[in-house]
């Protein structure tokens, strides 16, 4: 028998979260992807570079989260459950580290279908952060797959 | 070439990337990558969990090898240059995989105005060591005119 989700989540938006970047989270990701680029691990190439300091990879954003896993809460399901089905990332400025963003996250959209695995919901959420002069510096979204 | 940054003239549509080969996997760079990315998931990390969730053993975050292909576009196109990248995740990446990043240019989109930039659409994805396509996707990189 197939779980039921709660799809009366589709429009939430979750309360805004800040995060801070920190210089060492940057380089932490970065040797974790195994992506030594002096221009995320050296600070006197970062220095010397156009943005005047170190930047983080493009998938760094996906550390933007404030978890407790609402959303899985929210769905009612278990983690056990669930696959990362795609990720789409837009980079509107860079990200730098000592930059405080403000995320807002929301569920933009579930669906259903059925797989050779069985059936799947498909949930579509969108996280912008945006920098303290209020301009988007990326927009993620993420499709979380439910196996029902 | 590694750390390089091409100009809009040097590609063309049709273009490959240089192809970024990582791996063979290892259970510890998931554990690396869980604690860099915050996402604890013990499907990536505990064996016997991930068994139990009918997935057959623990398998790597979609993410990791995400990064991976992002690193093969910046190696390819320079660090600062991705403006938009989205993948789907096809296969599941264990560890012992070696996954293999490529791409290739699709479009190019020169600037119209000095407001604008000069744009490149990749298709990108990454197979395993058995040539199947673990992810798949596109990236949008913006390059500097060489005038």
């Amino acid at each position: 028998m197939p779980i039921q989700i709660n799809k009366d989540i589709v429009g939430k938006e979750y309360p805004p979260f800040v995060v801070h970047v920190e210089r060492g989270k940057i380089k932490e990701f970065a040797r974790a992807i195994g992506d030594l680029s002096p221009l995320y691990l050296d600070d006197a190439v970062g220095r010397a570079s156009e943005w005047g300091d170190i930047v983080a990879p493009p998938t760094f954003p996906i550390v933007f989260r404030e978890d407790g896993g609402t959303m899985l809460q929210d769905l009612g399901v278990d983690i056990s459950r669930i696959l990362h089905g795609e990720q789409e990332f837009e980079h509107r400025k860079p990200i730098r580290p000592g930059e405080t963003y403000l995320c807002r996250s929301k569920v933009v959209d579930i669906y259903e279908k059925t797989g050779r695995s069985g059936p799947m919901a498909f949930v579509v959420r969108e996280t912008t952060a945006t920098d303290g002069d209020n301009e988007v510096v990326a927009v993620m979204r993420s499709v979380t797959v439910v196996r029902l | 070439m590694k750390y390089a940054r091409i100009y809009f003239e040097d590609v063309e549509v049709g273009a490959e990337m240089p192809s970024l080969v990582k791996g063979p996997i290892q259970q510890i760079q998931l554990t690396r990558y869980a604690g860099a990315s915050g996402d604890f998931n013990p499907i990536h990390q505990d064996d016997g969990f991930a068994k139990a969730a009918g997935m057959g053993g623990i398998f790597a975050h979609g993410m990791l090898s995400m990064g991976f292909v992002a690193q093969s576009v910046t190696d390819w196109t320079g660090v600062g240059t991705v403006r938009k990248i989205g993948v789907r995740f096809a296969a599941l990446v264990r560890p012992g995989d070696i996954v293999t990043c490529r791409g290739k240019a699709v479009a190019k989109r020169p600037a119209k105005d000095s407001q604008e930039e000069n744009l490149v659409d990749l298709e990108v994805w990454a197979e395993n060591q058995k040539g199947e396509k673990v992810v798949t996707g596109k990236a949008t990189v913006a390059l500097n005119s060489r005038a």
